[in-house]
């Protein structure tokens, strides 16, 4: 009967161009794609801004 | 006293109408349908009306909501010299007056330089609101301001129809008006979402086509080809390539014709490859990818001559990727399964290089998109 409330959660992928560990984390203001971002936590390679994505929920 | 029971009718005397009928109840018949034959049109005039009246009520927020999200924007990022608010009122009611159509001859070349002049006014005169103010924001402003000027034309046109009905109690008038109406909210509501994305420089449905490209530049030195588009040379498997999309991550689609035109009057060029989003139909996925032959750019079409004229004078075949998107997700925050698709669109050039050239051949290849968020 009521419409669902729908939100958008901003999320960004960074990725280890050397070993591809991918992590899945709330974007944060800044973020640009394929920016250098991070230390890699598996490898000494450095994380990679790969994707920056919404999802929608309904609510 | 009373004229006619309600409680007790008899039915084989209501339907039969034979010569005892009641001529009171042959009146309650038949004074609808000479009711309705007068003024069922104007009913429904007042029925439409209400529905058209709550869509026009949310076009006005829109309108009014975009244009105080962008003076709030410039207040309070850009630090502008004096208060904007009567500029950019001013921006907003701008219009732009298409060249006349009688002779066809040349009107693509007419458009393109009122488009043009168009935006390069814009962009001189977002600038003096705040002169510090760095290419990526003027972008930035100059897509607020683009989406605030749509939203008040949108709610302009749609008022004066809705208006005019009215005042001349005319049906037929307020029906297309009805029919469009549900398109229209649709794409309102999308530029107003777009709203909050375009503030964060965050990546758009349509820049899947500049993602891609995009990350096939990264490594190599990027250059200038034409106004607010970059070029970058590189090899795949024994061919040159050469990579074009508008620059970014700035909010622009760049003149991706123009680079095309600079690197074909310089190289011999064998093929192009377009990637681009593309509106799906009602029932298709979205985020599907699919391939085809032609110039795959959207926009009002001057750049897509341009680009179809050169391939065609010099011969040379256009294949084109597309990443169906609806119209609100081509112009909001990408979805996961549009950015998802990054990679299959990305293997699905490298094979399309390979099936339709040969070692040694050069190739172009377009991002063709709006590159907010996307270096």
């Amino acid at each position: 009967m009521f419409k669902k409330k729908k939100i958008t959660l901003e999320y960004t992928i960074e990725k280890c161009s050397k070993c591809g560990t991918e992590v899945k984390r709330k974007y944060s203001d800044g973020d640009v794609l394929f920016s250098r971002c991070s230390k890699c936590t598996s490898c000494d390679g450095m994380m990679m801004i790969e994707k920056i994505f919404g999802e929608t929920l309904e609510q | 006293m009373s004229l006619v029971n309600f409680t007790n009718f008899d039915f084989d005397q209501l339907f039969a109408m034979s010569d005892d009928t009641n001529p009171l109840m042959m009146l309650i018949w038949i004074l609808p349908i000479f009711f309705f034959v007068f003024y069922g049109q104007r009913i429904q005039l007042y029925v439409t009306s209400g529905e058209i009246k709550k869509g026009i009520k949310k076009l006005d927020g829109f309108r009014s909501e975009s244009r105080d999200e962008l003076i709030n924007y410039v207040n309070k990022n850009l630090k502008p010299v004096d208060d904007p608010t009567a500029k950019i009122n001013r921006f907003i009611d701008y219009f732009t007056i298409m060249p006349v159509e009688m002779d066809p001859n040349g009107i693509v070349d007419k458009v393109q330089h009122i488009v043009r002049s168009r935006e390069d006014y814009t962009r001189e005169h977002v600038r003096s609101l705040s002169p510090q103010m760095s290419d990526i924001e003027l972008s930035k402003v100059q897509t607020l301001l683009e989406i605030a000027s749509s939203l008040q034309m949108i709610y302009k046109i749609i008022n004066h129809m809705y208006l005019t009905a009215k005042k001349q109690n005319n049906y037929p008038l307020i029906l297309p008006l009805q029919m469009i109406l549900p398109f229209i909210m649709e794409q309102s509501e999308a530029m107003k979402e777009a709203i909050p994305v375009f503030k964060k420089g965050q990546p758009v449905g349509d820049g899947i086509g500049p993602m891609v490209v995009g990350k096939m530049m990264l490594e190599n030195q990027k250059e200038t080809i034409a106004f607010q588009t970059s070029l970058v040379k590189s090899e795949f498997e024994g061919r040159k390539l050469f990579l074009v999309k508008a620059d970014g991550p700035g909010s622009t689609v760049g003149r991706p014709a123009d680079g095309l035109e600079k690197i074909v009057s310089e190289n011999k060029i064998d093929a192009i490859i377009m990637i681009d989003a593309a509106l799906k139909m009602e029932g298709e996925d979205s985020a599907t990818v699919a391939r085809g032959f032609g110039a795959a750019i959207g926009g009002i079409g001057t750049e897509k001559f341009q680009i179809e004229a050169i391939a065609t004078s010099k011969n040379i075949p256009v294949f084109s990727i597309v990443v169906k998107q609806s119209v609100k997700e081509a112009i909001t925050l990408m979805t996961k399964e549009i950015a998802d698709t990054a990679d299959d669109v990305r293997g699905q050039v490298n094979e399309m290089i390979r099936e339709n050239t040969t070692q040694g051949q050069s190739i172009v290849i377009i991002g063709v998109g709006n590159t907010g968020g996307v270096p």
